[in-house]
């Protein structure tokens, strides 16, 4: 009497493990294909927590300004980092880290002051280049420019 | 949908499958439709969801998808082991209990878990020395001819080589981190394959050593395979040189080749592997009678498999057919179970944690976090292959767990903190800036 019910239990456990994994697949491949367009997604959602997976910017096709790695220890060439609304760079707690050991914690800062981004010394110890020269106060970026701290180098990309 | 509103959505089949597995069993181990099942599925759902909690209130960012995958296959073991041993399933519910304090303690407490560089020389010590704690007379346990198990006061058995593949990454993580550059630099080509220099090969033989020196005195090929080839894998994404894993492998195989012909246990295990069906080595002690009594069950599943507690472990007489189900063949069961088709999704649960796994390695910002990420997760995947592997007869079979599916207590809180782990580095990775 009751083997209909245990087929359909051992059909129902398997369909239900199958439509999760194809989900949770699916789901993945979403986040994958997802490029750039930057989302609404960091407005904070009714709970107060952001949503992880819609705001993460994946190495955009194009429109946003981004640093890309000449060379710096411990990184591929040709890595970006996204510069969003602005970003420090340093070997410390901060948006962009640098495994560098000429590079001062909170080494330099680039932030976007109207349409231009603009690069500043955060006092570091062994100083911040833009283009082959020390970098004394803040300093727009344009298109190209290299920058360098430590033995750390990066082209700028708007 | 928002990531953590995904993760709590996908606990609903978790628990679906535990209430749904439970109800299965009860029909055929008690011919009758118990509503306990769903009182099962609920008080799992409760736990999930408290865990749930946890994260979202530490690691608010972090992967949705590895929790909800964990809780899949937490779900099938336990449904799995009460088929098996209903005094086992309640022990190892009490053990997932426990996993799960500990993965919230984990957290909690190690929010910033770079800190934990720190420490590295200190958590590599105490690691090899977990390793080596099974072999300490009186107290260490051999099971099958390897040392794996110690015994504690109370009767239960801990698993110290769990908890030291966790250190052991750390370890590796934090140390190539500063070495790398060393490692990158230098080396003559040969063949087209850039060749280190031999002073930087040190710490690589080392290692190879270590995995050696396991592979003889702790007499376990299947975790040290895991060690060496988690090593392999951190040290490939330290230095993005093919040259490393290659001559790694190349150095292991032939350390394997060497003791597998002059060890006589390691001997056995190959022996056994190569001829399963053999009449002599089947009925010989430690020989080949688990393995094949494994590739009998499952092939006794079919493409459907049997049906939940129906697939036959044991004799009508009550005798034992298939051997140490709830541990090291708890893959057989479950094909004998649920066939080739849960046999697939079991597998898909695992390649889909650690897909996860490296996603958040890919997407970590700093060194530290992508080597900890690739070695805990290549970690984590070894060990289902070393298992999943032997039990099919890919590999000569040894005993390490199925990760969240197998019974042990060590297996499950250390694969706890190991999930936590990751969730802290892929929520690092995926805060926004």
């Amino acid at each position: 009497m009751l083997e209909p019910v245990s087929l359909a239990l051992q059909l129902g456990f398997l369909a239900v493990l199958f439509l999760f994994l194809a989900w949770v697949a699916a789901s993945a491949l979403r986040d994958v294909s997802r490029t750039g367009a930057p989302t609404a997604a960091s407005d904070p959602d009714a709970t107060g927590f952001h949503a992880a997976v819609d705001s993460i910017a994946l190495p955009t096709a194009g429109g946003d300004a981004r640093l890309v790695v000449v060379s710096a220890p411990g990184h591929e060439k040709g890595w970006t980092y996204e510069i969003g609304p602005g970003a420090t760079l340093g070997r410390g707690e901060v948006e962009i880290q640098l495994d560098d050991p000429l590079v001062s914690n909170r080494h330099a800062r680039i932030v976007r002051e109207g349409s231009t981004l603009v690069i500043e010394d955060l006092g570091s110890t062994n100083g911040t280049w833009l283009n082959d020269a020390t970098l004394g106060g803040p300093s727009p970026l344009h298109a190209g420019d290299r920058i360098r701290l430590g033995d750390s180098e990066f082209r700028f990309e708007p | 949908m928002k990531a953590r509103n995904r993760e709590l959505f996908a606990l609903i089949p978790a628990s679906l499958l535990l209430a749904g597995g439970f109800a299965a069993v009860f029909i055929q181990s008690k011919s009758k439709i118990s509503s306990l099942s769903l009182s099962y599925g609920a008080i799992f759902l409760g736990l999930c969801l408290a865990g749930h909690i946890v994260v979202r209130l530490t690691v608010p960012d972090a992967d949705p998808y590895m929790f909800p995958l964990v809780a899949v296959l937490a779900s099938i073991g336990l449904v799995m082991i009460y088929r098996i041993n209903t005094d086992l399933a309640l022990q190892q519910a009490q053990w997932f209990v426990i996993g799960l304090i500990l993965f919230a303690a984990t957290l909690v407490f190690l929010r910033d878990y770079r800190k934990l560089e720190r420490y590295r020389y200190t958590i590599a010590a105490v690691s090899l020395g977990l390793l080596l704690l099974p072999r300490v007379p009186g107290i260490g346990q051999q099971v099958n001819g390897a040392y794996l198990g110690v015994r504690l006061p109370g009767g239960v058995v801990f698993q110290p080589t769990e908890f030291a593949k966790i250190g052991i990454v750390i370890f590796l993580a934090s140390y190539l981190r500063d070495t790398r550059q060393v490692l990158v630099q230098g080396g003559h080509k040969i063949l087209g394959l850039n060749i280190p220099r031999l002073k930087h090969l040190g710490p690589l033989l080392l290692i190879w050593g270590a995995a050696m020196f396991m592979l003889i005195f702790i007499r376990d090929l299947g975790s040290s395979l895991m060690f060496f080839g988690g090593f392999l894998a951190v040290l490939y994404v330290a230095t993005g040189k093919v040259s490393y894993p290659f001559v790694g492998l190349l150095l292991f195989s032939l350390g394997a080749w060497f003791l597998g012909t002059h060890v006589g246990h390691v001997h056995d295990r190959v022996d056994a592997w190569l001829n399963p069906f053999d009449p002599v080595l089947y009925n010989r002690t430690g020989g080949s009678y688990q393995l094949a009594q494994s590739l009998f069950a499952q092939g006794d599943g079919g493409v459907l498999g049997k049906g939940l507690g129906e697939g036959m472990i044991t004799t009508p007489s009550g005798g034992a057919l298939v051997p140490a189900p709830q541990t090291d063949l708890i893959y057989a069961v479950i094909v004998d179970d649920l066939g080739l088709t849960g046999a697939c999704g079991v597998i898909a649960c695992y390649l889909l944690f650690v897909a996860r796994g490296f996603k958040a390695a890919t997407m970590a910002r700093d060194s530290f976090s992508t080597l900890l990420a690739a070695g805990l997760t290549s970690v984590f995947a070894l060990q289902v292959f070393v298992i999943v592997g032997g039990v099919t007869k890919v590999i000569p079979l040894t005993g390490v767990t199925l990760p969240f599916i197998s019974y042990g207590g060590s297996s499950m809180v250390a694969n706890f903190v190991l999930l936590a782990l990751l969730l802290l580095v892929s929520d690092r990775a995926r805060r926004p800036a």
